[in-house]
């Protein structure tokens, strides 16, 4: 009813291709938009901001980043923490070498540093493939963060081994460090995600994310019709290591404030990669869909014996939780593998037919 | 619509619940101190009786005396497993209410300590956390009492030498740490003090993913043959640690630990092999004391709280107990300087900052000899408390030195020197310049 | 030229110089390379039949030292826990063929990859639940593992071999044999490798899917027995031991996914290698600590060789 089609023609090529094929689409990312931009930030409490809103968005960034790279060009990485990291460090040795850039140039270039690295991690793309691949970005995973940990130039020889965000102020308000407001911080991040996820879409529906797909689906088969297999998979791992990179930033500038090597580990891989097939790979949507349910289901979750004074120690919420998400990841698997985008479009389907069933 | 309903009404409402459960409602006459907890994750083990002992020890005030002067002790735990991402969650979640923040992991502490400034709440990092923390001037809301990691490195040092650092010239000390900013921490001292003192200083790491496998560190050692191996190990690497060295033969009346190097739970896994092992303490347990007996009495025989078998000797249960001690008795101090029942987070900074743990006032709380006497101030937030060395005799811990002191002449300029070069990394970053030695 | 001569001329020097320590670097690498052949083991028996990539072979083997551990704390005496533990994991085998695999017959590796690793999750909540989060120790004595070690005095210096590293290896050895002749003479162990070859024709001959699959699984599960076991009696048994999970990665990599051979000659290799490299190279000159990594970017190098890894299937591909 909602999503009826009735009346909506299709007279040009162009239209039967646009990013809104039902005028519903549109109506509906509007109204999620007005709730990003306006209802929430009107609405949420500092600690909705600190631990549900901002995170959600970051982790979704990262999702989108690896999804460019294993949803839509196949290549499947586990490196994804380490990549965040490398965002992470540049963004913090250029804020320290250079204190009056401007931090969104900051953070913007620092996806550049990460890119550099993720191409050189994927030269061995060009001839290892599927888990082969999976582990040899095992790799760059523990390589970097040995070198995190070992190189004390890139935390400035901190004693402690880690990066701390110092206060730093963009047109007069802080927008890194414990100054700064949540509410700036939440819509800094959202302006970069929103922006990225623009661009993404474009990149995704254009000719480089064509020439991705042809390879996910079969590279011999690419490579015969004349994709470049080099351009085409060093491409993917720069785009997608950059935005990686810029997550990586978000992250521990606009999130968590400090972050020692460790915070990076394969733990972090793991659950940016949970988000991106559980959200569904080869879509940009089942990013943001993967990141509420593996990001902000467990702190809510959290929150729930309390809400209903159950007595229950905060040990045993704990342990509840990672086996009610493991439990959630094999179910979600089992009923739809292709993920959440893929059951948002099923549900989608069966509203434009409703209430006819065919 | 049904989408719309299930992809933002839903979180919308859930969010809404937890905003107002963030914000419970407070009874007149109780405090919430929360406590980032890990009783999870690959350090459960070692946090497990930590936090009993806290937990404990609050609930016997509570039942006993119906909590401190009258206002309840509303002790709670918010699980972090150990991760700093889980830390933010927690210190979000519990700093509305919360008058004070135990973050326990060295990670965690260096996230919340810039922001203690901005939401004005007090970090208690008892023996943990960053030990330039100690100068109060730069980091008003931190407190690491009654010892810092750089007063430990210096007590162990003072007693491998028997009390004087010059013999340990030509001598090789390993420094076996984890990979971590926890185990790096004592290294900016102990450098300072190879250079004064003409003893080498050979850091070995041992990585997270190492911590039960450490041959390769130990052959190491074995091959560089050092006179004494100090450790600043954590979870599981204690035990791998001990297991190394029974194993290649190691002297270990050679081998000392940092505090949290002695936890009876890991030492249980190598028994008789880590006999004379000794690792010093701030602490010691003292199952006999009247605190000690009153949690029994009050709190574990009424069967209120459970702990592990033996877990009431240990050194990290009894720890657990004196670490509430701290809060309680700022909390104590905070009440009689205001003149208040129920302190908020700004009156407890005060009473952090104004501990005094004399030998009355140990005995008047039933905890003679379980602590040295210490006593903070607006410049001191460690109170740089004494300690002992405690040996394992195979079955347990037992004192075998004399009340150890820290070299303050060698830290206190360094502390100064990290604290400041933090505050300058940091700017801007408040300093409280009204406070004189 | 200081550096050539640090890289290339002083560790081999310092091998040489003390040649009791280099067998002693050599050994500890050894029974560090049988661990991680038995942990890859684990994988590839299960890569082999169901095309899985069974990340919750970690989880395993800390769930199967737990319960043994846990059913000896209750009384149970520890000859009796053994056969009830792989009981409790004949029974995981089971609850995963139908809860998990079944279910996703036919999806993409990816998936099954993740299915797998939402197992160890749900498993390590579980397992916490149930065990507690304390380190435990390992009963070796009650198992008749002897615990002493020999020493031997070889070119005048001195080299300890702990008996229960020994026992390990050997068991290790035998449970190799056992199964290498279980997998090429049983009428199940040609079914199984019929079932790595190829799933359709393998049913069309009769062979049960769910089954075969039961029993690799367990079979993995007595693998992650014997690697808790051995693990457990050098560090104590707790969730930390999960993270071995990733010193098999590079092995798989480097001896090929549906290895065998590979998985036991990778294994070995890595352990000596890795070990050999942090000594002599790692510790001096890059801060230590190399294991981390070392295994995996040696793994790397061989793959931009041999993509399959060294003893891996040939890849043939067709468009």
């Amino acid at each position: 009813m909602l999503y009826r089609t009735a009346g909506q023609f299709k007279t040009s090529y162009a239209a039967d291709h646009a990013l809104f094929p039902v005028r519903q689409d549109a109506w509906l990312l509007g109204v999620i938009l007005l709730f990003a931009f306006v209802i929430f930030p009107l609405t949420a409490s500092e600690f909705t901001f600190k631990a549900l809103l901002t995170p959600v968005l970051i982790y979704s960034l990262a999702a989108l980043g690896l999804n460019i790279l294993t949803g839509y060009a196949g290549q499947l990485s586990l490196g994804t923490g380490a990549f965040m990291g490398v965002g992470a460090y540049a963004c913090f040795k250029l804020i320290t070498i250079f204190p009056e850039m401007n931090v969104l140039v900051a953070i913007l270039l620092s996806g550049f540093f990460s890119a550099a690295i993720g191409v050189a991690f994927g030269l061995p793309s060009l001839r290892i493939k599927g888990f082969y691949l999976a582990i040899a970005t095992l790799a760059a995973q523990f390589f970097l963060i040995w070198l995190f940990e070992k190189w004390a130039w890139l935390c400035n020889y901190s004693s402690s081994g880690s990066i701390q965000v110092p206060t730093v102020e963009m047109f007069g308000t802080p927008v890194f460090g414990p100054n700064a407001l949540a509410i700036v911080q939440y819509y800094f991040v959202l302006g970069i995600v929103t922006l990225i996820t623009i661009a993404a879409i474009n990149i995704t529906r254009g000719r480089i994310g064509r020439m991705w797909k042809a390879v996910r689906d079969m590279d011999i088969a690419a490579e015969l019709v004349g994709i470049n297999l080099m351009k085409a998979k060093l491409s993917a791992f720069a785009v997608s290591s950059y935005v990686v990179g810029v997550s990586g930033a978000l992250f521990v500038f606009l999130w968590r404030g400090a972050a020692e090597p460790i915070a990076f580990d394969i733990g972090l891989s793991f659950r940016v990669l949970f988000i991106a097939i559980i959200g569904g790979l080869g879509s940009v949507l089942g990013n943001f869909l993967g990141a509420i349910l593996i990001v902000a289901l467990p702190v809510i979750l959290n929150t729930l014996p309390a809400t209903f004074g159950v007595p229950i120690s905060s040990a045993m919420v704990e342990h509840l939780n990672t086996m009610i998400v493991g439990a959630l990841i094999i179910a979600i698997l089992v009923i739809e593998p292709h993920g959440l985008a893929r059951f948002w479009q099923i549900v989608r389907e069966k509203l434009i037919m409703w209430p006819f069933p065919h | 619509m049904k989408r719309l309903r299930t992809t933002f009404l839903l979180p919308a409402a859930l969010a809404a619940a937890c905003m107002l459960s963030a914000v419970p409602a407070m009874s007149q006459d109780s405090v919430s101190l929360p406590n980032l907890s890990y009783r999870t994750g690959p350090f459960a083990a070692t946090g497990i009786p930590l936090m009993n002992g806290q937990r404990d020890y609050m609930m016997m005030l509570n039942e006993r005396d119906g909590g401190v002067n009258g206002v309840k002790l509303g002790y709670e735990e918010c699980e972090t497993g150990y991760s700093t991402e889980k830390g933010v969650e927690c210190y979000e979640k519990t700093k509305a209410t919360g008058i004070v923040t135990q973050p326990w992991s060295t990670g965690i502490t260096l996230q919340v300590l810039p922001k203690s400034n901005v939401d004005k709440i007090p970090i208690l990092a008892p023996g943990y956390g960053f030990s330039p923390m100690a100068d109060g001037k730069v980091f008003q809301w931190a407190f690491n009492p009654p010892a810092s990691y750089w007063d430990g490195a210096s007590m162990i040092l003072t007693n491998i030498s028997d009390g004087n650092l010059d013999n340990l010239k030509g001598k090789k000390i390993v420094l076996l740490h984890l990979d971590h900013p926890y185990g790096k921490e004592p290294i900016p001292l102990l450098e300072v003090l190879a250079e004064k003192h003409g003893f080498t200083l050979l850091p070995i790491p041992v990585g997270l993913k190492e911590m039960q496998n450490q041959s390769a560190q130990w052959l190491q050692i074995r091959r560089e043959k050092p006179d004494f191996v100090v450790m600043w190990g954590w979870g599981a690497m204690n035990a791998g640690a001990l297991t190394e060295a029974a194993k290649t033969r190691f002297p270990m009346d050679k081998f000392v630990g940092i505090w949290w190097s002695g936890h009876d739970g890991d030492m249980k896994s190598v028994g008789e092999a880590g006999k004379g092992y000794r690792s010093i303490s701030w602490s010691v347990p003292v199952s006999d004391s009247p605190v000690m007996q009153d949690i029994k009495k009050y709190v574990l025989d009424p069967k209120k709280t459970e702990i592990g078998e033996g877990e009431f000797d240990w050194v990290f249960y009894q720890r657990g107990v004196l670490i509430s001690m701290f809060t309680v008795e700022a909390i104590k101090a905070a009440q009689e300087h205001f003149n208040t029942k129920v302190v908020n987070a700004e009156q407890l900074r005060w009473g952090f900052e104004n501990l005094k743990i004399n030998d009355a006032k140990l005995a008047e709380i039933g905890m003679t000899g379980m602590i040295a006497p210490f006593s903070t101030s607006c410049a001191d937030h460690s109170g740089h408390a004494g300690g002992w060395m405690l040996e394992w005799d195979g079955a347990k811990f037992v004192k075998v030195s004399d009340l150890l002191q820290a070299d303050q002449g060698v830290i206190a300029p360094l502390v100064e020197a990290e604290a400041k070069k933090y505050a300058e990394a940091n700017a801007p970053w408040p300093i409280n310049e009204d406070c004189k030695m | 030229m200081d550096f050539v001569n640090s890289v290339f001329v002083k560790p081999f020097a310092d091998m040489v110089a003390a040649p009791d320590f280099f067998l002693q670097v050599l050994w500890e690498g050894l029974v560090a390379g049988v661990l991680y052949a038995l942990i890859a083991l684990g994988f590839v028996l299960i890569y082999k039949s169901s095309r899985i990539f069974n990340f919750a072979q970690g989880i395993m083997v800390v769930f199967a030292a737990l319960t043994l551990v846990g059913l000896h704390e209750k009384g149970v005496p520890a000859l009796l826990a053994l056969p009830l533990t792989l009981f409790v994991m004949y029974l995981l085998a089971v609850a995963v063929e139908r809860v998990v695999l079944r279910p996703l017959i036919n999806q993409p590796d990816m998936i099954l990859f993740m299915a797998t690793i939402g197992i160890t999750l749900f498993l390590i909540g579980f397992g916490e639940i149930i065990f507690g989060g304390e380190n435990k120790v390992m009963i070796t004595e009650a198992l008749y593992i002897p615990t002493g070690s020999f020493e031997f005095e070889p070119f005048g210096g001195f080299l300890l071999i702990e008996q229960k590293d020994l026992t390990a290896g050997i068991g290790a050895g035998v449970l190799v044999g056992v199964l290498l002749l279980f997998l090429n003479k049983s009428r199940i162990g040609r079914a199984i490798r019929a079932l790595g070859d190829d799933h359709q024709a393998a049913l069309s001959v009769g062979i049960s899917l769910s089954t075969i699959w039961v029993i690799v699984w367990f079979i993995a599960g007595v693998i992650a027995l014997a690697t808790g076991i051995v693990w457990g009696a050098r560090a104590g048994v707790s969730f930390a031991l999960e993270v071995i999970a990733y010193k098999a990665l590079p092995v798989l990599m480097l001896g090929g996914l549906e290895s065998v051979t590979g998985a036991i000659v990778g294994g070995l290799a890595i352990g000596i290698l890795e070990k050999l490299f942090e000594i002599y190279w790692g510790q001096p000159l890059l801060g230590g600590n190399t294991e981390t990594w070392f295994a995996f970017v040696l793994a790397l190098i061989v793959l931009l060789f041999r993509p399959q890894g060294l003893f891996g299937e040939r890849i043939i591909e067709r468009v």
